[in-house]
C-alpha cells in the first residue's frame, strides 16, 4: 500500500505541475482585469498543435516548437484582449460569454486545421521511462515539472522586480489608485494577456509531450484551470502552485484509494467545498466575493 | 493537411461521379455519422470506409450507381434522427448508421417508423436487436468482441486479467460482459473503470502491479486511452505478459502515429496487415483508401466499408429485380451472404450477424499478423511480449 | 395593442408552420429540438434576468428532469403527463443543493453551476442500477395519446411544446411584472439599498433559481420522452448550457420573447444554413455569431427593437 501511495503522490505532484502552468494564465488575466479567459485552455491546445507541427514536420524536440507557438498564442490572447476591450456594458459577465464564444471558435478551427485524430509526441527521449528511487515517471513529466518551477519563478520575478510586472499587480489591488499613480491600466492589462500567451504557450508544449491531445480537450483544460485559481485564492504565485499540486495528488489518491471513475467527481466536490467555505481559497491572500 | 486531402478526394470523386456515363441508374443513399463531437474520431474514419466502398462498389459494375448524403449528427442521438428525417424526406433509399449505440438507438428507431431499411456497423449493444425493428440490420455486435478476446484468453490461461474500461458507453458494455463471461471460464478478473477525461494512468497501472498481480491487461477504450495507458505501462512496468486491448488498436495508423507505443501490443482485427492476397476485397479495399486518403485503413473504416459493399450489393439486386421502389430491400437484405473481410456476413431474424467474430491481431514491427485463433491465424503469437 | 405584436407575430408563426411543414418529419424534428432549447433558454433568461445570474451549468437541471421522468414512468409506472411534472420538480429539488452558489459574484456562480452539471453527469453515470449507466436507459414510454392526439407524432410533440413554451413565457411575465419582479429588478440595479428597504435578496433570487431549474427539467424530461432514450452524456450535454446561452444573448435575454425566438432561429440557421456550408466545425458559425452579438449587440435582436421604441419620444405607452 505505501508504494502505491508514493507512487500516487508523485505522480499527482507532476500532473499538478502542468495544471499550474495552464491555470497561471487564467489567474494572471483574472488579477488583472477580474475577467475569467475561458478560451485559454484552448489557447494551451493551440500550442500543443504548433508542438505537434514542428515535430511531425522536422523531427525536432516538441520544445523547439515554443518559439512558434508563443507567437502564436500571444498572436491571440492579444486579438482576445482588443475583443474584450470593446465590451462597453457588463463588462464581467459579457466577458465570460465573449471569452466562451472565442473558445468555441478556437475549437472548431483547430477541428477543421487538424482533423480529430488524437495526437501526442513520437520521441523516444521524451516517453522514456525514469526513476526516482522507488517512484517512475516518464522523462517528459519530470521536463515539465522542472519547466513548470522555471516559469513560476520566472512570472514571480516579473512580478515582482519588472516595471511592467509591479505595475500588474498595482492594477490588480487597486485599479483606480493605480491610475493616479499615472499607470495606463491598458498597457498593463495588455502585457498581462501578452504574458498570459506566454504560459499557453508553455503549458500546451508541456502537455503535447506528456499527454495526448484531441481537439475537443480545450474546455476541459479551462475548467481544470479555473478550478485550480480558485483552490489557490486571488493573488499569489506560489499559491497557485501549491493548489495545483493539491488537485493533481487528490486525483491520484482518488485513483488508488477509490475508482479512478470517481477522479473528476472528487476534484468538482473539493472545488465547490472551497468555493462555499473558504471564499479567499485555500492559499488566497484576499478576499474575492466583492 | 489531412482535411484538405479529405475535401479533395471527396470532390475527386462526386467529379469522377459525375463524369460516369449516364446510362448508369443512380440510387441515393443517406448516412449520418459522427463527424464531429465526442465521436468525431470514429465517425470520421467511418465516413472514409463508406466513401472508398461506395467508389469500389460503383467502379466494379456499370449498371448502378450509388450516391451517398452523409450529415454529421454531432454525436447526437436528437440530431441523429432529424438527420434520418431528412434523408428521407430526400428520398434516400436506405440509411447507413453511424456510431454508438446511443445515437444509432433512436435513429433506427426513426428509420424503422419510416419503413427505411437502415445498416450500422458501430452499435454493438443487445438492446438494439431485442427491440424487435424490422428494418435494423447491422454487422457486428458485443458478443462478437467478446467471444475474440475469450478465444485469445482461453489460449493463453494467464492467471489473472485486469481490464482497465473507459466509462464511455461502449467501452463499459465491452469491459462489463467481459467481467462476466471470463469470470465463468474461471479467470481472476479484476475491473479499473475510468473516467474519460483521465490523462495520468500511472495509479491505475500501478494498482494492477503491486495489487491484481495480473499477468494480461486488457484495455477496452479509444485511441487517446490507449496510448496513455500503454505509456504508463512502460514507464512502471508491471509484471504483466501481454497487453490486450479492443478495437482501433491493431491497425496500421496506430504504429505509424505511435511506434514505440505499440509493439507486440494485440488488439481486436479483421484483417492481417499488410493484407495477405488471399482477401482479395481486404486488398482492394487498403488500396482504394490509400489512394483516396493517402494513409492505412484504419478498424472503423474497415466496418464502414463492409456495412457499405452489403448494402450497396442488396440495392443493385433489388433495382434489378424492379422491386426497389416496392420495398424489396428488406427482402434482398434478408437474402445477405457473402464472405467479407469480416467474415461471413449474413442477418437473423432480428437483423443480427450471428458470424460476426473477431481474430486478435498482434504489432510486429510495423506489420501486424492475426495470431488468435488458430483457424485463421498468420502468425505465432509472440507470448509473453511486451511493448518494452 | 402595439406592445404584443411581436407575441402575435410569433403565435401566427407556431401556428402556420405545421400547416405548412406538417407533413415534413425533418423541418417539424427540427422545430421540436428548436423549442425544446427555447424552453431551457426561457428558463436561462429568466434566472439571467430577474436573478442576475448567468448560470454555465443547466444542463445538470436538464439531465435531472430527464432521468427522473424516464425513471418514474419505466420502473414507477408513473403515468407521462405525472412524470414530466415529477421531473420538473426532480429538477427544482436538485437545484436546493445550489442554494450555497447564490452567494458567489457572476463568474464564480457560473463556473461552480458548471462543476454541478459535471457531478450529477458523473452520478448517471455510476448509479448504473438506477440510470443504466453509461449504456443508457432507452425502454420508457413515449409520450401519450390524450383526447385524440398523439403526442409522440412530430406534430402532437410540436403542438406540446408550443403550448409549454406559451405558458412559461406567461409566467415569466407573471413574475416580473409582480412585486418580486419590481423587487428583484431593483436590486439588480443596487443590492445594498433594498436590503436597506428589506428585501431578501438571497431568497428572492433562490426562488428565480428554483424557478429556472423547474421550467429546465420539465423541458427536459418532455425531450427525454420525445427521444425516447437517455444517457449521461447525452442528457448532461454541455449543449444544454451552451446553446440557450447563445438563444438568449442572440434574441435578447432581457426580454421574453427574444431567447424563444432566438432559440428557434439560431438552431435552424446551425441545422439548416450552417451545417450546409460546413459540415464539420459548422459551430464556429455559432461562436462567431455569439461573439459578434456580444460586441455589437449585447443586448440581442429584441432588444434592439426595444431600444430603438423607447428612444422614440413619447412613444405608444
Amino acid at each position: 500500500m505505501f508504494e502505491l501511495l508514493q507512487q500516487s503522490l508523485f505522480s499527482g505532484l507532476l500532473v499538478g505541475s502542468v495544471y499550474a502552468l495552464v491555470a497561471l494564465g487564467i489567474a494572471l488575466t483574472f488579477g488583472a482585469m477580474k475577467i475569467i479567459n475561458l478560451a485559454h485552455g484552448e489557447l494551451v491546445l493551440l500550442a500543443a498543435y504548433m508542438a505537434y507541427v514542428i515535430e511531425s514536420r522536422t523531427g525536432w524536440n516538441p520544445y523547439a516548437a515554443i518559439p512558434l507557438a508563443f507567437a502564436v498564442t500571444a498572436l491571440v490572447s492579444i486579438a482576445i484582449y482588443l475583443l474584450i476591450e470593446r465590451i462597453r456594458e457588463h463588462r464581467e459577465l459579457n466577458s465570460l460569454i465573449l471569452t466562451f464564444a472565442i473558445g468555441v471558435i478556437l475549437t472548431n478551427a483547430i477541428l477543421l486545421v487538424f482533423a480529430s485524430d488524437v495526437r501526442s509526441t513520437n520521441s523516444p527521449l521524451l516517453q522514456d521511462a525514469v526513476s526516482l528511487g522507488s517512484v517512475y515517471a516518464m522523462n517528459s513529466e519530470l521536463l515539465a515539472f522542472v519547466v513548470s518551477l522555471l516559469v513560476m519563478a520566472g512570472l514571480w520575478w516579473w512580478l515582482r522586480n519588472s516595471w511592467y510586472g509591479r505595475a500588474v499587480r498595482a492594477v490588480s489591488s487597486n485599479r483606480d489608485a493605480s491610475m493616479l499613480m499615472g499607470i495606463d491600466p491598458r498597457r498593463v492589462e495588455l502585457a498581462a494577456f501578452i504574458v498570459a500567451g506566454i504560459l499557453a504557450s508553455v503549458a500546451g508544449v508541456a502537455l503535447y509531450t506528456m499527454s495526448v491531445v484531441q481537439p475537443a480537450l480545450g474546455p476541459a483544460l479551462t475548467v481544470k484551470a479555473f478550478v485550480v485559481t480558485v483552490l489557490a485564492g486571488v493573488g499569489s504565485i506560489p499559491g497557485v502552485f501549491c493548489a495545483a499540486l493539491l488537485l493533481g495528488v487528490t486525483e491520484a489518491m482518488t485513483v488508488t484509494l477509490a475508482s479512478s471513475a470517481l477522479q473528476e467527481l472528487v476534484g468538482m466536490v473539493l472545488f465547490l467545498l472551497v468555493l462555499f467555505f473558504m471564499p479567499n481559497g485555500l492559499f488566497g491572500a484576499r478576499a474575492r466575493r466583492g | 493537411m489531412i482535411r484538405r486531402t479529405f475535401l479533395l478526394s471527396t470532390l475527386l470523386a462526386t467529379s469522377l461521379a459525375v463524369a460516369a456515363p449516364a446510362l448508369a441508374e443512380e440510387i441515393a443513399i443517406g448516412a449520418h455519422m459522427p463527424l464531429t463531437g465526442s465521436l468525431a474520431r470514429s465517425g470520421q474514419a467511418f465516413n472514409e470506409g463508406m466513401q472508398v466502398a461506395i467508389k469500389v462498389f460503383n467502379e466494379s459494375q456499370s449498371k448502378h450507381k450509388i450516391k451517398v448524403t452523409v450529415i454529421d449528427d454531432e454525436s447526437q442521438p436528437a440530431k441523429a434522427v432529424t438527420a434520418v428525417e431528412k434523408l428521407n424526406s430526400d428520398g434516400a433509399a436506405a440509411i447507413i448508421g453511424g456510431y454508438g449505440s446511443n445515437i444509432v438507438g433512436p435513429a433506427s428507431d426513426t428509420s424503422n417508423r419510416l419503413g427505411k431499411v437502415y445498416i450500422t456497423g458501430g452499435a454493438v449493444s443487445d438492446e438494439l436487436v431485442a427491440r424487435g425493428n424490422t428494418h435494423f440490420f447491422r454487422i457486428n455486435n458485443n458478443a462478437g468482441y467478446q467471444r475474440g478476446v475469450e478465444g485469445l484468453m482461453q489460449e493463453l490461461k494467464p492467471n489473472g486479467i485486469s481490464i482497465v474500461a473507459s466509462t464511455r458507453e461502449a467501452p463499459a458494455l465491452l469491459a462489463k460482459g467481459l467481467e462476466e463471461s471470463l469470470t465463468k471460464l474461471g479467470f481472476k478478473v479484476t475491473l479499473h473503470p475510468f473516467d474519460p477525461a483521465i490523462t495520468d494512468f500511472k495509479p491505475i497501472i500501478n494498482k494492477v502491479k503491486l495489487q491484481d498481480k495480473s499477468e494480461i491487461i486488457f484495455m477496452s477504450a479509444y485511441e487517446n486511452d490507449y496510448v496513455g495507458i500503454i505509456r504508463a505501462a512502460k514507464v512502471l512496468k508491471p509484471q504483466v505478459k501481454a497487453i490486450v486491448g479492443a478495437w482501433s488498436l491493431a491497425t496500421p495508423k496506430m504504429y505509424s502515429d505511435f511506434p514505440d507505443l505499440m509493439q507486440n501490443v494485440i488488439g481486436t482485427t479483421f484483417l492481417p496487415f499488410p493484407v495477405e492476397v488471399k482477401d482479395e476485397e481486404g486488398k482492394k479495399f487498403a488500396a482504394v483508401y490509400k489512394e483516396m486518403f493517402g494513409k492505412e485503413i484504419e478498424y472503423a473504416s474497415t466496418l464502414a466499408f463492409v456495412e457499405t459493399m452489403v448494402l450497396s450489393e442488396a440495392l443493385a439486386r433489388a433495382a434489378d429485380a424492379g422491386t426497389l421502389k416496392s420495398g424489396g430491400l428488406l427482402a434482398e437484405m434478408k437474402k445477405t451472404d457473402r464472405p467479407s473481410p469480416l467474415g461471413r456476413i449474413t442477418f437473423n431474424a432480428v437483423g443480427d450477424n450471428p458470424n460476426f467474430a473477431l481474430s486478435m491481431g498482434q504489432h510486429r514491427d510495423g506489420k501486424i499478423p492475426l495470431v488468435s485463433p488458430a483457424a485463421s491465424a498468420t502468425g505465432k503469437i509472440a507470448y509473453p511480449a511486451l511493448p518494452w | 395593442m402595439m406592445r404584443n405584436l411581436p407575441a402575435a407575430a410569433l403565435l401566427v408563426a407556431a401556428l402556420a408552420i405545421p400547416l405548412v411543414f406538417g407533413g415534413n418529419g425533418y423541418i417539424m424534428g427540427l422545430m421540436v429540438s428548436g423549442l425544446i432549447v427555447a424552453g431551457v433558454a426561457l428558463a436561462w433568461a429568466l434566472l439571467g434576468n430577474l436573478g442576475g445570474m448567468v448560470s454555465f451549468g443547466h444542463a445538470a437541471f436538464f439531465g435531472v428532469g430527464a432521468y427522473t421522468s424516464a425513471i418514474l414512468s419505466a420502473k414507477a409506472g408513473l403515468p407521462v403527463p405525472l412524470s414530466l411534472l415529477a421531473g420538473a420538480l426532480g429538477a427544482a429539488l436538485c437545484s436546493l443543493v445550489m442554494l450555497p452558489a447564490l452567494r458567489l459574484s457572476g463568474p464564480y456562480f457560473a463556473l461552480a453551476i458548471l462543476a454541478y452539471a459535471h457531478i450529477f453527469k458523473i452520478l448517471a453515470t455510476e448509479l448504473s442500477s438506477i440510470t443504466g449507466g453509461s449504456a443508457g436507459f432507452q425502454r420508457f414510454p413515449t409520450l401519450p395519446t390524450i383526447a385524440g392526439i398523439d403526442f409522440s407524432s412530430r406534430t402532437g410533440s410540436y403542438a406540446l411544446l408550443v403550448v409549454m413554451v406559451a405558458l412559461c413565457a406567461l409566467v415569466y411575465r407573471a413574475v416580473k411584472r409582480s412585486h418580486v419582479g419590481t423587487a428583484l429588478r431593483a436590486m439588480a440595479e443596487s443590492e445594498d439599498a433594498t436590503r436597506v428597504v428589506g428585501v431578501n435578496a438571497t431568497l428572492l433570487k433562490s426562488w428565480m433559481l428554483l424557478l429556472s431549474a423547474f421550467i429546465t427539467g420539465l423541458f427536459g424530461a418532455m425531450n427525454a420522452h420525445i427521444i425516447n432514450f437517455l444517457e449521461p452524456d447525452y442528457a448532461f450535454s454541455g449543449n444544454w448550457s451552451v446553446l440557450p446561452i447563445i438563444a438568449a444573448i442572440f434574441g435578447g435575454y432581457r426580454t421574453i420573447l427574444g431567447p424563444v425566438a432566438g432559440a428557434v432561429l439560431i438552431y435552424l440557421f446551425d441545422q439548416i444554413i450552417a451545417k450546409e456550408l460546413l459540415p464539420v466545425g459548422h459551430q464556429i458559425l455559432l461562436g462567431l455569431l455569439l461573439a459578434g452579438m456580444i460586441l455589437v449587440a449585447p443586448n440581442g435582436l429584441f432588444g434592439l427593437f426595444q431600444t430603438r421604441r423607447k428612444g422614440a419620444p413619447h412613444a405608444a405607452a
